[in-house]
């Protein structure tokens, strides 16, 4: 899967907006009334959309907050494994709203800053994981908490690596009825 | 109403347009109306854009063109086309002004007009018909004789009266179209529409700022305007930039701010050397009189008296020691004053986004300039055009470092221009004005066959002029300049500018008086831009039309 996939994906999660326009409720899956003023939760390339076109302010999620974020960096780097994320989708969310929505960001500096800490020390950890599975010649592994976007990013190369090897190491067993795999 | 028309926007070549053009493009791109842009240099252009879209569009925009001649008489559209003009051109046609259903003129509320009076000018056709049905009425013999007598006299007075009015009219009319000047920035005045929609950004208010810096660069409003201009734009500087002071709530160093600043009007200088500015910005360099030698020696002067050291000052501005840099604009404030430059700080804005840029208005104002009016021919005519717009968006920062040193190519090649054409004493009194002529073997002559560049090259010529003449007359006469425009072709263009005063109301007549001298010559003349004080004429007619300017002038 493509990272703009996942961007995709990502894109249905809920967020905050106010809107300044007010229209009534939509059917295109489901959207609220639109008053302005009065906060409102709408999909995230909706509300991408909206902002784009001046038509509303978004407002962060919970979790996109100094204070939080340096919790969760702080956490994942003390933890082996991997601590749960906020969100299934922290690293496209930040990535979205901090590049359209800056200005209604506060700090937003500091918070990419931060996500990217976190997102470096998970990267990391998955490299060491991947990296003890092949050296210890695993036949399966469990890796809880990891998102769509950072299995994305392992995921071709560590299949495809392990391919090869499984390649190799039939090869090295001369004999036997060594039919290559064609592919 | 707009929701499912499509809108033909008209854009004239000069910087206001541009930014104008910008803020209406984004207000237009949030409301999702479809529109179709072209952008025109001259009144032929504007006509054939017209006669090519008129089937298509009911909707059409004019940006910085068609309000000071009567657009009806010219375009003759139908019935259910609407004009939407915002021009800075004053002043604006009679006819446009009283029009009622197809032009709609968008002019800020406090612009004063100074259109004359309805009545004074316009007159119902049908009081003529009157007159005449009132012959026959059948009747007695005698008492006709007396109607008929009294009907002359009736007759003749209306004649009379009617001849007097014209009269009255004629006078007004020429008081009121005698002189061109310019009235707010279009910018501006777009960037008030969409502030009264709450749709307005601190992108558009940067628009704009360089719409109205636009202005004062090319000398087209008075000082007092652009300050009191500049006023009203703070207002607004403070309630879309007043986060920044917050440490708590600040934001993200990539967004745009935007700051009030008191700086220096020496051109390009943060992007440039302070050496090559303070020689290439024409209020130093008339001031100081910098093509002569002793001029140069009192460069030498004024950088001593500040304690700025020769090599400092001509690296690039950025490379300079910080401790010189530090208070900079006071102490150049200081010197400037001792050696006769008061005026050496200017109010402005300057925009800041990322780390590392940081630009002056006037900044933006020289490099779409350069970008708009380049020589260099790659493609259709209208690249230069898009380019310079493209170039006034933040995301277009490789255009912009282009335009910026295309201008700095411009700046000295103006000064070079005006050194040498003041050495070699080619600005001629020819009575009631000066005259400059360009000839073509001069180097950058190319450069100059643009209106707006000319019109630069005109003005900072007219200011060394008056620093370096003794002539006290002199010093009062407007200018008129003259360069080759197209070799092939055989054709001039020149350029009218107002004598440099210091309270000038830059107010110009050469719109009008161009116009008389081409009729009464028969020269094949072309009155093509929007600005009436350009006009451009076959080089063999350069001469009659000259004198007979200084018949009509003198």
């Amino acid at each position: 899967m493509e990272p703009a996939e996942a961007e995709f994906l990502a894109e249905k999660e809920l967020v905050t907006i106010v809107p300044n326009f007010s229209l009534d409720r939509i059917h295109l899956g489901d959207l609220g009334p639109f008053n302005p003023g009065l906060p409102v939760e709408v999909p995230v390339w909706l509300a991408i959309n909206l902002k784009q076109r001046q038509k509303c302010r978004l407002i962060p999620p919970e979790w996109m907050d100094v204070e939080k974020l340096a919790e969760i960096r702080d956490q994942e780097r003390k933890e082996d494994t991997f601590t749960p994320m906020p969100s299934p989708y922290y690293m496209e969310l930040t990535k979205l709203l901090l590049n359209y929505a800056s200005d209604n960001i506060p700090k937003a500096d500091e918070i990419r800053t931060l996500v990217k800490d976190t997102w470096d020390t998970r990267m990391a950890k998955l490299r060491l994981s991947a990296d003890s599975f092949v050296r210890q010649q695993e036949a399966h592994a469990k890796l809880d908490n990891l998102t769509l976007m950072e299995i994305n990013t392992i995921g071709t190369f560590l299949t495809q690596a392990l391919d090869h090897m499984y390649k190799l190491r039939t090869n090295l067993q001369p004999g036997e009825s060594a039919q290559s795999q064609d592919f | 109403l707009l929701f499912l028309q499509r809108v033909l926007l008209l854009v004239a070549s000069d910087v206001d347009a541009l930014c104008a053009c910008k803020i209406l493009q984004a207000l237009f791109q949030c409301d999702h109306v479809q529109y179709t842009l072209v952008p025109v240099s001259g009144w032929q252009e504007l006509e054939t854009a017209f006669l090519e879209h008129k089937d298509q569009f009911k909707y059409f925009v004019l940006i910085n063109c068609g309000a000071n001649v009567d657009l009806l008489e010219i375009l003759q559209p139908e019935e259910d086309t609407f004009f939407f003009i915002c021009d800075s051109h004053r002043p604006i046609n009679v006819v446009n002004v009283y029009n009622e259903t197809q032009i709609k003129l968008l002019v800020k509320q406090d612009d004063d007009l100074d259109v004359p009076a309805y009545d004074d000018i316009f007159r119902d056709e049908e009081d003529e018909e009157e007159d005449s049905e009132t012959e026959s009425d059948g009747s007695e013999p005698s008492d006709k004789r007396r109607r008929f007598e009294e009907e002359v006299i009736e007759r003749t007075m209306k004649r009379r009266q009617r001849r007097e009015w014209e009269a009255r009219r004629r006078e007004i009319l020429f008081d009121y179209e005698q002189y061109e000047y310019h009235g707010t920035s279009s910018a501006m005045v777009m960037f008030d529409m969409a502030w009264i929609m709450s749709k307005d950004l601190n992108d558009m208010l940067w628009w704009a700022i360089v719409g109205l810096t636009d202005q004062w660069v090319q000398d087209k409003i008075t000082q007092m305007k652009y300050v009191t201009d500049i006023g009203i734009l703070q207002r607004h500087v403070s309630r879309h930039n007043h986060r920044n002071e917050d440490e708590e709530n600040s934001l993200s160093i990539d967004c745009m701010r935007i700051a009030f600043e008191y700086d220096l009007r020496l051109a390009l200088y943060q992007h440039w050397s302070l050496y090559e500015s303070l020689c290439n910005t024409s209020y130093t360099s008339a001031n100081l009189k910098l093509w002569s030698v002793q001029g140069k020696k009192r460069l030498q002067e004024f950088l001593a008296d500040m304690g700025l050291p020769l090599k400092q000052v001509k690296q690039k501005f950025n490379s300079m020691d910080i401790s010189l840099k530090e208070n900079l604009r006071e102490m150049i404030e200081e010197s400037a004053n001792k050696f006769g430059m008061k005026d050496l700080r200017v109010q402005t804005f300057s925009i800041h986004f990322g780390f590392k840029n940081k630009f002056l208005a006037s900044d933006i104002v020289y490099a779409t300039v350069s970008l708009m009016e380049s020589i260099e021919k790659e493609g259709p005519e209208t690249t230069n055009f898009i380019k310079a717009l493209d170039s006034l968006s933040r995301g277009n920062l490789d255009k912009l470092h282009q335009g910026l040193d295309l201008a700095k190519k411009q700046l000295r090649a103006i000064q070079q221009t005006v050194a040498s054409c003041i050495c070699t004493n080619l600005v001629i009194s020819q009575g009631p004005f000066l005259y400059c002529s360009l000839m073509e073997g001069m180097p950058d002559v190319k450069l100059f066959s643009k209106p707006v560049s000319l019109c630069l090259l005109s003005k900072y010529l007219l200011k060394s002029f008056v620093c370096s003449t003794k002539n006290k007359r002199c010093k009062l006469l407007p200018l008129i300049m003259a360069a080759p425009m197209d070799v092939e072709q055989g054709t001039v263009i020149m350029v009218g500018i107002p004598p440099e005063t210091e309270s000038s109301d830059k107010k110009n007549f050469f719109g009008r008086a161009f116009e008389k001298a081409a009729d009464s010559t028969n020269s094949r003349t072309l009155h093509n831009h929007f600005d009436m004080s350009i006009i451009e004429l076959k080089t063999e007619d350069r001469s009659k039309f000259l004198d007979a300017l200084v018949s009509l002038l003198s």
